[in-house]
């Protein structure tokens, strides 16, 4: 029986996920994540959760404890496009909070100083902006992450250009 | 496979590495194509298909050299290995045509490989082109050991065959055939290996339990979750060399009986989880990974598991959980996973680069392995050396090597005109270092001595401009986030230091936080449950032991002087200021075209807004935001036209009265100022407008210390020094001239006369240099000779003239006797990029033809019969390593050469002239200067104070006024029990508008006087801006300080 109905995970494309990890060590992650991946909004919703745990037989409550716990996993839609500021020690010795602040004036938002919110989409649902503890590329601080094109050596002009390259792709 | 395979594959393969036609490897981990390494590589694709030529195109991992990225090799069969730094699409059109040629193209070429020791085999490439440096000999590569990295970047890292040519797989077949378990534990144990993720521990002592296990099931777990921001050496691991973790895996699993592996790594990381998972396949096709592997009848198999995001994952049982589907929430430890770990059976962890190191112990022997590092901790690691350093990238040392070897050797310092402050080590657990440990070895318990720890390689290097409450306050905040909230000391107690910390960098902390900060820090190490936790505190108590005086001003004086507490300052130009002048201001006042507003705001900050204008160093420039754009605005230079403007129209009178009539009620009391330099000036400007009675006594003749009798009249013309202490006068400041301190004025009498004495005499003793000649007639010292110019009298010198010294004193002295008409030789041990003067005054000086002898140390004065100077003796320099103050150190050559001069001035150098005051019992340093509490400004007499030159040695005008103007306050404060400091000021209100598009464009440059029209006087050479230039420059400011 198809459950899940409107679903932008088809009952079929997470059989197969399923199907491939089964059995693994690190079954539950790895499926998550390929299911979070395979939705086009990049989230998992808490029917798709609830799908999971069904057929891996496990518990809700671990299953919703682990999507919670790891910070990969996104419970709301993300935007279309994705920025990424890294925030390791060598971004942030460099500079990377003053990128930070400048997206945040960009797109019309305050980080809060206790980073509760971790993430912010814009209400148009065109950009999400997060920030990672590192993405290792430390050599060639700050690193900014665009739609996955990892960027480095960024600087606030080179970031006002490549956001508004972006920005200009979206006008048809 | 059969092991007899192996030895065939790897003879037939080794065309691979030492292939009969030329070919061509580029770098392709994810720092290089992260600088286009992807498109420089199908450049190369494109142009040897397009021309047919028969060279051969390899994708290899990272070489390590990260800042130089993208990398490329040349091999031609024969010759050694040409290594090409920073390639484009141009140099690899380049590369290609003069190979075609047969020339050597040698843009961008870094350096040569001869051969190469892959430890599994070695490799001659050939000889040839000795003048490109040996790789070993450029200064980033230059005593490093590359054990672990020993394949990476020259070998293509998703081909397993490349992988056997170099002779891998060659201790696993050794083991296989010839080892017995137990053997193989003893040769890991022999070597004393110990873990490389950062606990150090005896990895063969952790493998031995395992190996004793009776048990059925038992597991391997590769740890690839490298978490510590600013470390990413496993990742590179991974990249460039995949097949040497399989390896060292399999040695481990045959080792310890486990039949499956797993190895976690980061979602970060997709290109290392791609390279893995490749050669994870190809293994298993040759028959290495699997089943009955080698036809020995041993199984092992490898999954990989990727990691969600989460730091606490990197401790073992966080990790083990993580796999088994659940949080990843630490477990107390007994029982270890050796006994109960992954599904509950036994189960060995070990780092990325432990697993590593295990091949090369076995193919070279544990004895080998024990020759390379410290007693305690044999072998290689590998570092990420990042942050404020020119050369950044992958390190690879003997454990025990120093940090200085790192940052200065290696890293080549800052690469910039910053000084180094301080190298964090170890990620979120470690601790940051400052300079004087430098010399530090770094293995796991040096390090640990000194309250850090060596963690897994990452360090980050740290310069004058970063904020170490905002270090601590960053890595607290990353482990706050990270905690996985189980245990309540990490959970609250993180939650709360990070509380008590953000204050802090808001100007809102007390010193009863730093006590509490110190407290919590203990409690925390001491009781949480997993090492996140335990070791959270280590960056907030390592800052606080040997960063302390940031804290304390963060909270006394609610000042960041690195500019990065944004709650604590107006700007960063403000902040940088000596005087906190309120820079966007009088720039936005000016944009308004209200200029006598921006003269009385600028006044108010600066009482000698003219001077300094010409003849300061500029510490606004060097931290302008706008430098991200193009160039730093030319805030001293407006301030500079503002005074000037405002002088030449007369205008200053009305603002010198207002200042005047708004002086406070006369309070009584009487304070003696000995010394007019600018400090003097400047303290007298605040304290006689605070109410006070004001005398100024000063040595000289005339009122501005160094400004009036140190700095030319072509930098800085007399009227104007005339004019703006005329406004002091007017305040009703009594100056008294020709007294000087210890002759015939005495403290003991001031001391009398006056409530509080405020000491600003500067540093005018030269330095002795301390050759033999430093007598003769026609030496002088380079003050003495300023002095003289300055008061019109014309020193008697010679028409040859050899200046020794490279600082301010030294070329001032050069330039004013050029003008004299005198052949001037400016000597000066180092070179010119280590010249302390302004960098204007050194290429002034070289417009004006003034010579210089660098490398030049002096060794003697030589004098003729008459016993008057004939000559000066040098001994040649050359440059060694980098020293601690970012220079390379002069090394003495034993070659000598004579200059031929008549006269010889001597500028190396000012010290306080105290002998006075050390007979008045005044606490003084080891070279003379007044010491004083660095909040209150008194000395060890507290009717005392004392500041500028005097305190701090040869600085800067600005420094000594800023010095002075708090002491103004504290001093005010002091007489009368409360704060009227900001009595002085009164609102100005102007707009706050941003500019939102700034275009990009250069500043603007004053108009000066060309060589010939100035070489011959004294006239001011700069002209300062004109009306529209100011206008236009006032225009590029980008109002930093407008917050919302």
């Amino acid at each position: 029986m198809e459950t899940l109905i409107n679903s932008p995970v088809s009952g079929e494309v997470l059989d197969e996920i399923i199907g491939k990890h089964r059995g693994k060590p690190g079954m539950l992650l790895s499926t998550l994540e390929e299911t979070q991946e395979k939705n086009p909004l990049k989230y998992l919703s808490g029917e798709m959760l609830a799908e999971i745990s069904k057929k891996l037989k496990i518990p809700y409550t671990q299953v919703y404890s682990v999507a919670t716990f790891y910070s990969f996993f996104n419970l709301k839609p993300q935007g279309k496009h994705s920025i990424v500021v890294c925030r390791g020690t060598a971004c942030h010795t460099k500079g990377s909070k003053a990128l930070l602040d400048d997206i945040g004036a960009i797109f019309g938002f305050k980080r809060t100083d206790d980073g509760a919110e971790s993430s912010y989409t814009t209400p148009d649902n065109l950009f999400t902006i997060k920030t990672v503890a590192c993405f290792g590329q430390c050599a060639q601080s700050p690193v900014v992450a665009i739609d996955d094109i990892i960027y480095s050596n960024v600087n606030s002009r080179k970031l006002l250009k490549i956001i508004s390259n972006v920005k200009d792709k979206k006008q048809p | 496979m059969k092991p007899s395979e192996i030895e065939i594959l790897r003879k037939q393969h080794r065309e691979r590495i030492l292939p009969t036609t030329p070919m061509i490897l580029v770098g392709m981990g994810t720092c290089g194509i992260g600088n286009g390494a992807d498109a420089v590589y199908n450049h190369f694709q494109k142009l040897i298909s397009e021309n047919n030529l028969d060279y051969k195109l390899k994708q290899t991992g990272c070489f390590g050299f990260c800042a130089e990225e993208p990398m490329v090799m040349l091999y031609q069969p024969g010759k050694p290995v040409l290594v090409y730094s920073k390639v484009n699409g141009k140099d690899a059109r380049r590369i290609v045509d003069n190979l075609q040629k047969n020339r050597l193209y040698k843009d961008k070429l870094l350096c040569r490989i001869d051969e190469w020791d892959f430890l599994t085999s070695e490799v001659e490439f050939g000889k040839g082109y000795e003048e490109i440096p040996h790789w070993d000999e450029v200064p980033f590569f230059k005593g490093q050991k590359k054990v672990v990295l020993r394949h990476a970047g020259l070998i293509d890292p998703e081909e397993i065959l490349d992988y056997i040519a170099v002779g891998g797989y060659n201790a696993l077949t050794k083991v296989i055939m010839g080892y017995k378990p137990a053997e193989v534990v003893d040769q890991v144990m022999t070597s004393k290996l110990r873990g490389r993720g950062g606990a150090g521990f005896p990895t063969g002592i952790k493998w031995s339990i395992m190996q004793k296990q009776n048990t059925g099931q038992k597991y391997v777990v590769c740890n690839a979750d490298e978490g510590d921001p600013g470390a990413y050496m496993n990742r590179n691991e991974i990249e460039s060399d995949p097949h040497m973790l399989l390896e060292g895996m399999l040695i481990g699993a045959y080792a310890m009986g486990a039949s499956e592996g797993i190895a976690y790594v980061r979602a970060e990381y997709p290109l290392a989880v791609k390279r893995l998972k490749t050669a994870i396949h190809q293994t298993e096709k040759l028959g290495l990974l699997g089943e009955n592997i080698l036809g020995a009848g041993f199984n092992f198999k490898l999954d990989i598991v990727e990691g969600a995001g989460a730091f606490v994952c990197g401790e073992e049982t966080a990790l083990i959980a993580s796999i088994e589907g659940k949080a990843g929430r630490p477990l107390p430890r007994p029982p270890y996973p050796a006994d109960k770990g992954l599904y509950g059976k036994p189960t060995n962890i070990n780092n990325v680069e432990t697993w590593c190191n295990v091949p090369v112990i076995i193919e070279k022997g544990a004895e080998w392995f024990t020759t390379i590092g410290t007693e305690k901790s044999p072998g290689t690691k590998v570092f990420s050396l990042v942050g404020k350093v020119k050369n950044t990238g992958l390190v690879e040392l003997p454990l025990g090597s120093k940090l200085e070897q790192f940052v200065f050797n290696i890293g080549g310092g800052t690469g910039t005109s910053k000084r180094v402050k301080a190298v964090q080590t170890g990620g979120p657990s470690g601790g940051c270092i400052p300079l004087e440990y430098f010399s530090t070895p770094v293995d796991y318990e040096s390090l640990a001595g000194i309250g850090a720890i060596m963690g897994s390689g990452g360090m980050v290097v740290m310069d004058q401009d970063n904020c170490m409450v905002d270090v601590a306050r960053y890595f607290l905040e990353f482990n706050a986030r990270e905690s996985c909230g189980k245990c309540t000391p990490c959970r609250e107690g993180l939650a709360q230091a990070l509380a008590i910390l953000t204050r802090i960098t808001r100007g809102e902390g007390t010193f009863a936080d730093l006590a509490m900060l110190e407290l919590l820090g203990g409690v925390i190490k001491d009781s949480s449950l997993c090492a996140l936790g335990q070791t959270a505190p280590n960056p907030i108590l390592t800052t606080l032991k040997y960063f302390r005086h940031e804290y304390e001003e963060h909270i006394r004086e609610k000042r960041c002087q690195a500019g990065t507490c944004e709650s604590l300052f107006m700007a960063l130009c403000e902040n940088s200021c000596p005087l906190h002048m309120n820079i966007p201001g009088y720039i936005e006042l000016i944009k308004e075209d209200r200029v006598e507003d921006a003269f009385e705001l600028t006044l108010r900050d600066n009482p000698l807004p003219g001077t300094i204008g010409r003849i300061c160093h500029f510490h606004c420039q060097m931290r302008c935001r706008r430098e991200m754009l193009d160039q730093p605005v030319s805030q001293g230079e407006i301030h500079r036209y503002l005074a000037d403007t405002m002088y030449q129209l007369g205008k200053e009178n009305e603002i010198y009265d207002k200042l005047v009539k708004e002086k406070l009620p006369p309070t009584g009391k009487r304070i003696a100022i000995v010394g007019a330099g600018p400090a003097g000036l400047t303290a007298a400007f605040y304290l006689v407008r605070l109410g006070h009675e004001v005398t100024v006594y000063d040595a000289l003749s005339d009122a501005g210390g160094v400004t009036r009798f140190g700095i030319p009249q072509y930098r800085l013309p007399k009227d104007v020094l005339k004019k703006e202490a005329k406004l002091i006068k007017k305040l009703g400041v009594k100056f008294k001239f020709n007294q000087r301190l210890g002759d015939n004025l005495l403290l003991d009498e001031l001391k009398k006369e006056f409530d509080t004495i405020y000491l600003a005499i500067g540093a005018w003793k030269d330095i002795d240099l301390k050759i033999p000649g430093e007598n003769a007639k026609g030496v002088f010292a380079g003050t003495g000779i300023l002095k003289e110019m300055a008061m019109g009298k014309t020193p008697k010198l010679g028409g040859q003239v050899a200046i020794i010294g490279a600082g301010n004193v030294a070329i001032d002295a050069a330039r004013s006797i050029l003008r004299l008409g005198k052949d001037v030789t400016i000597v000066y041990r180092r070179e010119k990029g280590d010249m302390p003067a302004n960098a204007v005054e050194i290429s002034e000086s070289e417009e004006e033809k003034i010579k210089y002898c660098f490398l030049a140390s002096p060794n003697e004065i030589i004098t003729g019969k008459s016993g008057r100077v004939k000559a000066l003796r040098i001994e040649k320099m050359s440059r060694g390593s980098i020293d601690s103050s970012g220079r390379k150190r002069p090394v003495a050559t034993g070659v000598f050469e004579e200059i031929p001069c008549d006269s010889v001035i001597l500028a190396v150098g000012e010290r306080v002239d105290s002998g006075s005051l050390a007979k008045n019992n005044m606490e003084l340093t080891g070279d003379g200067r007044i010491v004083i509490d660095p909040f209150t400004f008194q000395t060890s007499d507290p009717q005392i104070y004392a500041g500028g030159d005097a305190v701090s040695g040869p600085s800067t005008a600005a420094e000594a006024m800023g010095m002075a103007k708090r002491a103004a306050a504290a001093i005010d404060r002091a007489l009368m029990g409360k704060d009227r400091f900001h009595l002085l000021s009164r609102e100005f209100n102007y707009r706050n508008a941003v500019p939102v598009n700034p275009k990009p464009g250069p500043k603007n440059v004053p108009r000066r006087l060309p060589v010939k029209d100035r070489v011959n006087n004294f006239n001011e050479i700069s002209c300062g801006f004109t009306g529209e230039q100011a206008r236009n420059e006032v225009e590029r400011c980008l109002r930093c300080d407008v917050k919302y």
